[in-house]
């Protein structure tokens, strides 16, 4: 059985070309990394390269239709998609066109007995599904779930696909050179919430995150309300799962959706100045206290004032 | 927390069958601004007097001040969904609840004995929240006793002059209309005084024990010239009238305190399900759950005494001694529960003010609009006779 | 313009709580208007207070969803259809049944939704939906603006903002940031009472193309976090090292 796996983010591709190639292993077959216009850099793996008469990347749309023009030659019955905005649109439309299943942020992916099933949280994290659907389906993976894939580059097959015209035309307006990759990967992460009085305040975060040798990361306010930081730094049901060894959470209330994405870290600790913030429901250890001093306290008892 | 629960489904079925399911999604609605917009700010308001005007504001505009009232921009209303939605404002927040209820005291003042031109005028301003009220009744040296009061009213040519202080006045400083009781030559009068009218200042805010958002303070009017058409009804018949409103406004307070009582249970019972000691949850001793049910018990009989004292006043017939009923079991309930809670709590109940602001804010309910021994009064006056 | 909005009833997953088996307690559970929802209706409104023209806001789902329909229609949105299915549909089934609604009652030059539901969150049924009707999608916009027969959206991705512009009709989902969501009045909700509101059941809307197979949900049961839950109060100092000696009695510095 051949698996495609496709992300426009190179990272989380490597990670789903893993999560494919273990799938396809089991039955004698491949796992393909879906490559559009031109094969990235530093590809792991086989790569199907797709190419139309007009560019694919950037337009989810045309992604899926070139998508599923592929599947016309390669029969794949399982394909992975990176969980990101792209990535759902991606899938939606791909699903339409092949009348296939989506099971989305699905963890512990498995094929059995013409089946692909997987966990994925539900009602905001809270709790854990069993979720399947009959082969061919979609699943959408979030970043972190497997180790990224890591064998030379393989054979590149091409195939020529035909897509509709673009119907939307798009511009970049700004553009960041970080990746969410940081965060993920970072063994430690020193969050910011609204709990910040001002954007500058930050600095105080990220010499926390420096003396702890982690980096920042915040909650979704500060990145989509109040624009501090890039979406990139959004962490949470809608934003990025991280898994460090030690999550530290400043000023930040703990309300659900933002727990969703941070469950997965070893240790957490909280600093907030309110007792009843739920934050402190979630966390190893919890310091209430203003941030204001208790942060610069951390930094003197660290050695780094 | 959510402010609109299957209790207050159930509730609104057990009092008004069919109809319950509009009036239902009516507060489920007025709850989801509660939660959005009152509610988060309350532990601040504790700290803040006056900080309730912008929650004050949005419940204007939602429209909870009309809800009672049958023209001029009412909502036609059944009274006990009035009381249930301030409830519902009691329980995200009591000093807004009880600034709310008192302006409201007044509008229903205006809207049944004022004159056409008033209702106009004054009534449809209060009920938008164009224009705030105050009800200023109490003076220093007259409370429960309020006929003994001082302040007077005299008449020359078209208008009248009053001379006095009112004391322990809500939402004093911030008023645009005060409600204003005076001795005059006919008994004693009521007149819609002008924040603004040469004559009537404001005192310093008076410190209190909770409702601490609001403020309380003194009004002092010293020569205050009042237009003869700001006089409500008849001159002569004040008293008539406010026994009337005080009534109405007595269910709303014993509402407002179903509010605070349910906010604090909610808080212990909470807390009681977390809470572990000697290897047991609290919410596992014995003890804790004798207290719970007689939480719940209160809190329940305390609002079915509400809707029926609603009840009644909706058909027309006499509901003084039930809303006067309705005051005291709800008040003196919400005191214990609120008390509960804080035990519940245990230290940190007596420490964090998120506890124990309840406990402080219906505190006052079995002192204001009517205190519990006036109250009785004027049941044990309805069942043995004599006067209250 | 012709507006629809599609938005869903979901479970309050704020106030949801596990049984002592660990499952969620659905029965009797509280539910709403899901909380993205809000602002697809929000902007739904405003851009028919800015172009004219009529919203119509659809719901599919249980009988619960009525709620979530008046609550629109208070709001502001001029009629309401819904889409009664008795059982839970996956993005799938749900995109189609929509779509096939939307074409009965239409033709729409906008539809909005929101980015994802705020009880399941797949994000899926906005792209689908679009490609179900054959129109341009401008997914996750957090600015929205009508130039005649354009639309321009501005949408922030996880590493870049971009903004898309298109011909209409196209199917538009948003995030919670495009705008602060109107409460109506308590008028406002009573009027809405008057308001039409249709429904059609999923079977009368099933012809070949409906989807043959769906995304099953087997057990659900509550993520278990067995923290330790420690906290420090007192002056900083004295906490800070106590969180200190913490952390370095985990390994962790
Ligand atoms: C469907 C949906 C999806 C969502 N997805 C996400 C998501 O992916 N990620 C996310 O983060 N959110 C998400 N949200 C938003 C989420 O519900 C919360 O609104 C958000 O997480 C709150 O951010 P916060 O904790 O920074 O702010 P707040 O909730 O405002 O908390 C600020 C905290 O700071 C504390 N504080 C204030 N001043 C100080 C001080 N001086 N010292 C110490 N502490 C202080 C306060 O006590 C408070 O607890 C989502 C919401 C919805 C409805
Ligand atoms: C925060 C706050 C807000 C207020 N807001 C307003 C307002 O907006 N407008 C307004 O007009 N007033 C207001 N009041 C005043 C309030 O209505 C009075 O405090 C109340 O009527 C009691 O009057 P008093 O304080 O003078 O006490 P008193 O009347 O002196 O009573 C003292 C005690 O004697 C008891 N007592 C009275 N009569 C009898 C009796 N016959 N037999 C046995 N015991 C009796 C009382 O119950 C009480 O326990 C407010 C008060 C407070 C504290």
């Amino acid at each position: 059985m051949d698996v495609l796996v496709f992300s426009e983010n190179p990272h989380l591709a490597a990670e789903l070309l893993s999560a494919g190639a273990g799938l396809a292993a089991a039955s004698g077959g491949r796992a393909y990394s879906v490559e559009a216009d031109s094969v990235r850099q530093g590809t792991h793996g086989n790569a199907l390269l797709l190419r139309s008469e007009v560019p694919l990347l950037g337009d989810p749309a045309l992604l899926a239709e070139a998508i599923s023009a592929a599947r016309k030659t390669k029969v794949a019955p399982v394909v992975l998609i990176g969980s990101t905005k792209t990535g759902r649109m991606v899938a939606g439309g791909l699903a339409v066109l092949d009348q296939l299943c989506v099971l989305s942020d699905v963890r512990d992916l498995r094929v059995d007995g013409g089946r692909l099933t997987g966990t994925r949280g539900v009602y905001a994290g809270k709790f854990n599904a069993l979720v399947g659907g009959p082969l061919p389906s979609i699943a959408l993976i979030p970043q972190g779930s497997y180790e990224p894939f890591s064998e030379p580059s393989g054979p590149v097959e091409e195939v020529r696909v035909t897509t509709g015209p673009p119907k939307v035309s798009r511009e970049e307006l700004r553009s960041s050179a970080k990746s969410s990759l940081d965060l993920r990967g970072a063994k430690v992460i020193v969050a910011a919430g609204r709990g910040l009085k001002a954007k500058e305040d930050l600095a105080i975060v990220q010499r926390l995150a420096d003396a702890l040798g982690g980096v920042i990361g915040a909650s979704r306010p500060l990145s989509s309300d109040l624009g501090w930081l890039g979406e990139e730094y959004h962490i949470g049901l809608t934003g990025v799962y991280v898994h460090p060894d030690l999550y530290v959470a400043v000023g930040i209330s703990g309300q659900i959706q933002h727990v969703a994405g941070i469950r997965d870290s070893k240790v957490i600790v909280a600093i907030n100045r309110d007792k009843q913030a739920p934050i402190f429901q979630v966390s190893d250890y919890g310091v209430v206290g203003d941030l204001y001093e208790v942060v610069p306290a951390l930094l003197r008892a660290l050695g780094r004032p | 927390m959510k402010l609109f629960q299957t209790e207050h489904r159930r509730a609104l079925r057990a009092f008004y069958g069919e109809g319950h399911a509009a009036f239902s999604t009516l507060l489920e609605s007025l709850a989801g601004t509660l939660e959005a917009e009152v509610a988060p700010s309350s532990a601040r308001f504790d700290a803040d007097s006056g900080g309730i005007s912008s929650a004050r504001r949005r419940l204007f505009e939602a429209g909870l001040c009309r809800m009672p009232f049958d023209s001029h921009g009412g909502l036609s209303l059944p009274f006990g969904v009035y009381s249930l939605a301030m409830e519902l404002v009691g329980a995200a927040d009591a000093p807004t609840a009880m600034s709310l209820g008192i302006h409201n005291t007044v509008a229903d003042g205006v809207f049944r004995y004022g004159s056409e031109s008033q209702k106009k005028e004054v009534f449809e301003d209060l009920v938008s929240g164009k224009r705030l009220a105050s009800f200023s009744l109490t003076e220093p040296s007259s409370g429960s006793d309020a006929r003994a009061m001082s302040t007077t009213a005299t008449k020359t040519g078209s208008s009248y002059r009053i001379t006095g202080t009112k004391t322990f006045i809500t939402n004093a400083g911030e008023a645009d209309v005060y409600f204003v009781v005076a001795r005059s030559e006919k008994g004693h009068s009521a007149f819609l005084v002008d924040g603004s009218a040469p004559g009537l200042s404001v005192g310093a805010d008076i410190p209190k024990l909770g409702m601490r958002g609001s403020r309380t303070a003194e009004v002092r009017m010293d020569g205050c010239s009042v237009p003869a058409e700001n006089l409500v009804g008849e001159d002569g018949r004040a008293f008539e009238y406010v026994k009337s409103m005080l009534s109405g406004s007595r269910i709303v307070m014993g509402s407002i305190c179903v509010g605070i009582a349910l906010a604090a249970y909610r808080k212990a019972l909470h807390y009681a399900t977390e809470r572990k000691l000697f290897e047991k949850k609290l919410s596992d001793m014995q003890m804790t759950r004798e207290r719970v049910a007689d939480m719940r018990a209160g809190i329940n009989s305390s609002r079915s005494m509400c809707l029926y004292a609603s009840r009644i006043k909706e058909t027309g017939e006499d509901y003084g001694s039930e809303a006067a009923q309705a005051k005291i079991i709800a008040t003196e309930t919400a005191s214990r529960v609120c008390d509960q809670a804080i035990q519940l709590f245990g230290g940190y109940g007596y420490t964090n003010a998120d506890v124990h602001r309840h406990w402080r804010d219906a505190r006052l309910l079995t002192i204001g609009e009517g205190a519990s021994e006036v109250l009785r009064l004027i049941v044990a006056s309805m069942e043995l006779g004599g006067a209250a | 313009m012709n507006i629809a909005v599609c938005v869903k009833h979901a479970v309050d997953e704020g106030e949801l709580r596990a049984d002592t088996s660990g499952r969620p307690q659905l029965q009797g559970a509280l539910s709403k208007m899901g909380s993205f929802d809000r602002n697809a209706v929000e902007e739904a409104i405003r851009l028919k207070e800015s172009n004219g023209g009529s919203v119509t806001v659809v719901c599919l789902g249980g009988a619960d969803s009525k709620k979530t329909l008046k609550e629109a229609l208070a709001m502001g949105c001029d009629k309401a259809l819904a889409v009664a299915s008795a059982r839970a549909l996956d993005a799938l089934a749900t995109s189609y049944y929509l779509s096939r609604a939307l074409k009965k009652a239409g033709p729409f030059d906008v539809v909005l939704l929101a980015e994802g539901a705020s009880d399941t969150y797949h994000g899926l049924v906005g792209p689908m939906l679009a490609r179900w009707l054959g129109l341009p999608f401008l997914g996750f916009a957090r600015k929205v603006e009508v130039n005649g027969s354009k639309v321009r959206t501005e949408a922030a991705l996880e590493d870049r903002a971009e903004s898309y512009e298109t011909v209409l009709p196209a199917v538009i989902s948003v995030v919670s940031e495009v705008n602060t969501p109107r409460y109506p009045t308590l008028l406002q909700i009573m009027q809405a009472a008057k308001k039409p509101m249709e429904e059609v059941t999923v079977e009368s809307l099933t012809d070949e193309g409906a989807p043959k197979f769906g995304v099953t949900v087997g057990d659900v049961v509550v993520q278990s976090v067995d923290r330790k839950k420690l906290v420090f109060e007192g002056p900083a100092e004295e906490t800070s090292r106590k969180l200190i000696d913490a952390l370095r009695k985990e390994g962790l510095l």
